[in-house]
């Protein structure tokens, strides 16, 4: 097998990562912002309405279990995001639905069981970005002195998924009898203990949710390390990735794709979306003046913070008007958000930026690719990556919302469409079916043996 | 006419009904209930009557057999999409204290709260099951003590986090880019016998401060912890004897614990088969257990009393001994294996009439009557001093849903003892509660201490 990039007729996928008043940073101080996004309801409603009605394959929300940073110059935080996406399955009928949980802070009973509610409520529209969350804060909220280390994260999360897949097809598709008259609602041969036993779970079952319309939500992950990697080759169905330059985006492609043929999958069913943060101009140079717009509106000690949390290094260390010092560029691996540090470090050794310039190129996205240009240019780049082996769509991220989502929808995607790279309706009804991908086999049936993995 | 005190009303969701026998009803919503509209549907029909709220017992196990569905989507994302559907209602979900983390329970009802603009009540559960032990590592169910040891560490860890926040933290100033007031952000800092949490939680205080507070399980420790903590109290009761006891024990416990008893609200069950004749309600409960299986009641049965029953007679009295000293109403280890061996003490059943008297209710009080008996009984047991209101749990959902409100609403609404409309919008309003003050506000410092009225 080989992975079709060069295939005619072959389609972007495209997902709009949601955050608050932006992913901007300082959005949500634009005069058109709404300070208060992260916690209403009617934002992401319309948020979720708008991605619709341009056919967005899927949203998606990220999260964490802890308030990030001291909430001084941003929301530390957002609606619980599995209770959202249930409020934003009632207010749309076709797009999918992802969010993000953690595997190292969950049970896996608890959280198999609300994926397979949200699948059901929304009808097959339900996805999973599995994330074992990197800090110490978070471990703090779950009694733990410190964080269980990158390795013993991924372990875990292994068999987090081995335990969520079991619990799902616990229930066969033809479970049900209704035979009222014989008093039989169910086959009880069709429902099965799971009787997992393993290093870090014991969970009987079954699941007390039928199989979900999809069997199972869409598999999906973020995280390119060295771990991350070789859980999203064995597991992932579409993986969320920041990259900086083609070039890296096309060996982090090329390694994924030839890791799912490795692990005996079809590379075509691992979507690889790169996130992208268009800030669009009818002119490059009201492009630049937009993008300079939300620069000025940033707090260089929130961008400070948030740095030194991600390199894992003291405040201090930081200097904003030096380049980073070599004991940073130079240390090889972190436990925490070992891929994003090792990508803000390559970008600053590559331009040999100072702290402060640094921050500049992270307050659009975090270290996803920030696109400043005209819908043209936009075009340009998306076409770039995806025709040469860098992406199989993108996770689209407003800088500010919902202005840069309804720029985005109304001068980029038309462009799209007029080459045929994007579709003009939805054809399926299910995310795995906007994706391409097919509703896995049960494990527990006979002829399901042959399945997905 | 008009009372000053008014009856609370809640709608107990359950599937197609709560008899055991009710999916197989030739009316029944059998092929509905993995269905999200079904429960919309009947939410929105508690919500015409003005119920103060639909309520959802849960457990995280499987609880079925052949002979009855026990499908069960988690409850906080089901009455996330049951809010978008209403306006007032009132929306309770049972979670367990024994298998959630406070930190995630804390924003599943958070967001639920937010959602719903305040509408939300946690019923705080201990589970009592092995089946769900054996999901989450354990061997079986952990005694009482331990596991209501740690539910009371539970409420204090999940009360600080919700009051984490102070009410006026949320600065959001566009022109100085601050967003809370970091002062009024509070980490939590619990180390306890069993949890370990340091906080601050992530989102800001809801509208209703913190969920309301439901308690459900009647034995000793479940009494005293009720007392202690909720401010409504979901309990079953057979005679209007046990159910004033427990009602002046529950009131004297909390007022002597420095509460206002007037804000802890007892809400037995009740079960109406409801009919415009007494005779044709008499037929209706017995064409309900006409549709029983043996064998599902008795193994119901079998887990209240721990023992296998299989050697007994249908038709033979249920000899006492079976449930050794179960106790009494205020004085119990168990308190429905209390209820259940108190039917067979006081009116010595057949082991098919016991399996009756239980099909309807699982040992809540089944009733059956025209509307003005079942009017009669409600105002009885409110006056009474032995409810604030009642659980409602139609044996036929919609059908017999629609009886209650359709019929026997009128009377209560005529006798001034329920509301015509609502007059409040949040749950708390709902039930007469006071929004409280936060904990590390300077006013819940010292509301703290000196609830009482």
């Amino acid at each position: 097998m080989t992975t079709n990039h060069t295939t005619p007729g072959r389609r972007l996928h495209l997902n709009a990562f949601l955050m608050e008043a932006g992913h901007h940073e300082a959005a949500w101080r634009l005069p058109e912002a709404d300070p208060g996004a992260s916690f209403d309801l009617g934002h992401y409603v319309r948020l979720a309405q708008l991605a619709e009605s341009a056919k967005f394959d899927s949203l998606f929300l990220a999260d964490g279990p802890v308030a990030q940073g001291t909430g001084e110059f941003r929301t530390p935080g957002q609606l619980e995001p599995l209770t959202l996406l249930t409020a934003l399955a009632g207010a749309t009928e076709r797009i999918g639905l992802i969010a993000t949980a953690s595997t190292t802070y969950n049970d896996p009973y608890n959280l198999a069981r609300t994926f397979a509610s949200v699948d059901h409520v929304s009808n097959g529209r339900a996805g999973w970005n599995i994330v074992t969350s990197a800090t110490e804060q978070e471990a703090a909220n779950f009694g733990l002195a410190g964080r269980p280390l990158h390795a013993t994260r991924y372990e875990r999360a292994e068999e987090f998924l081995d335990v969520a897949l079991k619990l799902w097809d616990s229930w066969s598709d033809d479970h049900f009898l209704g035979d009222k008259v014989a008093g039989r609602w169910g086959d009880p041969t069709e429902l099965r203990p799971i009787d997992h036993v393993g290093t870090h779970f014991r969970v009987a079952g079954p699941l007390n949710v039928p199989r979900p319309p999809q069997g199972y939500p869409l598999l999906v992950q973020a995280g390119a390390s060295e771990e991350g990697k070789r859980f999203a080759a064995r597991y992932a169905e579409a993986i969320f990735v920041a990259h900086q330059t083609l070039e890296a985006a096309q060996s982090f492609y090329a390694d994924l794709k030839a890791r799912a043929v490795a692990a005996g999958r079809d590379p075509d069913q691992v979507v690889i979306l790169p996130g992208i943060v268009p800030i669009i101009g009818s002119t490059e140079r009201e492009a630049i003046a937009l993008a300079q717009q939300l620069d000025d509106l940033r707090i260089p000690e929130f961008g400070l913070r948030a740095l030194a949390t991600v390199l894992e290094v003291p405040v201090e260390d930081l200097i904003l008007d030096a380049p980073l010092a070599p004991a940073i560029t130079q240390r090889t691996s972190r436990e925490g958000f070992d891929s994003r540090a090792n990508l803000i470090i390559e970008l600053a050794v590559r331009e040999q930026l100072t702290v402060r310039q640094i921050l500049g190129r992270l307050g659009g996205g975090r270290g996803h690719n920030v696109v400043v240009g005209t819908p043209e240019q936009i075009v340009e780049v998306m076409e770039c990556w995806f025709h040469h082996g860098g992406a199989d769509g993108f996770n689209v991220m407003g800088a500010a919302l919902p202005s840069g989502l309804e720029t985005f929808i109304e001068q980029v995607v038309p462009l799209l469409r007029a080459k045929g790279l994007f579709r003009e309706e939805y054809e399926g009804r299910t995310l795995r079916e906007h994706y391409g991908l097919p509703r896995p086999a049960n494990q527990y049936v006979r002829d399901g043996a042959a399945g997905v993995r | 006419m008009s009372h000053s005190r008014k009856l609370s009303l809640n709608a107990f969701l359950h599937d197609t009904g709560h008899h055991e026998a009710s999916w197989r009803h030739p009316d029944s919503g059998l092929d509905r209930i993995d269905d999200i509209t079904w429960y919309q549907e009947i939410a929105r029909k508690a919500e015409a009557a003005k119920l103060d709220a639909v309520f959802l017992a849960d457990g995280p196990a499987w609880y079925g057999s052949a002979h009855r569905p026990s499908n069960q989507f988690e409850p906080i994302t089901l009455l996330t999409a049951i809010a978008a559907v209403t306006d007032k209602l009132g929306l309770i979900s049972t979670a367990s204290t024994s298998y959630y983390e406070p930190y995630n329970l804390a924003r599943l009802f958070a967001s639920l709260d937010r959602i719903s603009g305040g509408r939300a009540g946690w019923n705080i559960v201990t589970t009592y099951s092995d089946d769900a032990a054996r999901n989450f590592g354990q061997d079986g169910v952990l005694p009482n003590e331990t596991r209501y040891e740690r539910a009371q560490e539970f409420v204090d860890v999940i009360t600080a986090l919700w009051d984490s926040w102070e009410d006026d933290a949320v600065v959001a100033d566009r022109e100085s880019g601050v967003y809370v007031d970091t002062a009024k952000v509070h980490r939590i800092d619990h180390a306890g016998k069993y949890l370990k949490v340091r906080g601050p939680f992530n989102a800001p205080r809801t509208p209703q401060g913190r969920p309301v507070y439901v308690q459900a399980g009647s034995s000793n420790d479940g009494r005293l912890f009720a007392a202690r903590n909720a401010e409504a109290i979901f309990t079953a009761h057979q005679t209007l004897g046990d159910a004033q006891a427990f009602y002046a024990d529950i009131k004297s416990k909390a007022r002597g614990l420095g509460r206002n008893p007037d804000h802890v609200l007892v809400l037995p069950g009740i079960s109406p088969f409801i009919a415009d004749t007494e005779k044709e309600a008499k037929d209706l409960y017995d064409y309900f257990n006409s549709l029983t299986v043996p064998a599902f009641g008795l193994g119901q049965l079998e887990k209240v009393a721990g023992v296998s029953l299989r050697h007994l007679d249908l038709d033979e009295k249920v000899p006492a001994e079976i449930f050794g000293s179960a106790g009494n109403v205020l004085d119990n280890d168990r308190s429905r294996k209390q209820v259940v061996a108190n039917i067979v003490e006081r009116d010595q059943p057949t082991l098919r009439e016991l399996l009756h008297r239980l099909a309807g209710g699982r040992g809540h009080n089944v009733v059956h009557g025209t509307p003005t008996q079942i009017a009669d009984t409600i105002q009885e047991w409110f006056e009474g001093g032995a409810a604030d209101g009642f659980n409602v749990m139609p044996p036929l959902y919609p059908q017999l849903l629609d009886a209650f409100t359709e019929k026997v609403v009128p009377i209560l609404q005529d006798r001034g003892l329920f509301r015509t409309e609502y007059t409040g919008s949040t749950l708390r309003e709902h039930y007469g509660l006071p929004r409280p003050a936060s904990i590390y506000s300077s006013d819940g410092a010292s509301a703290n201490t000196a609830e009482t009225a």
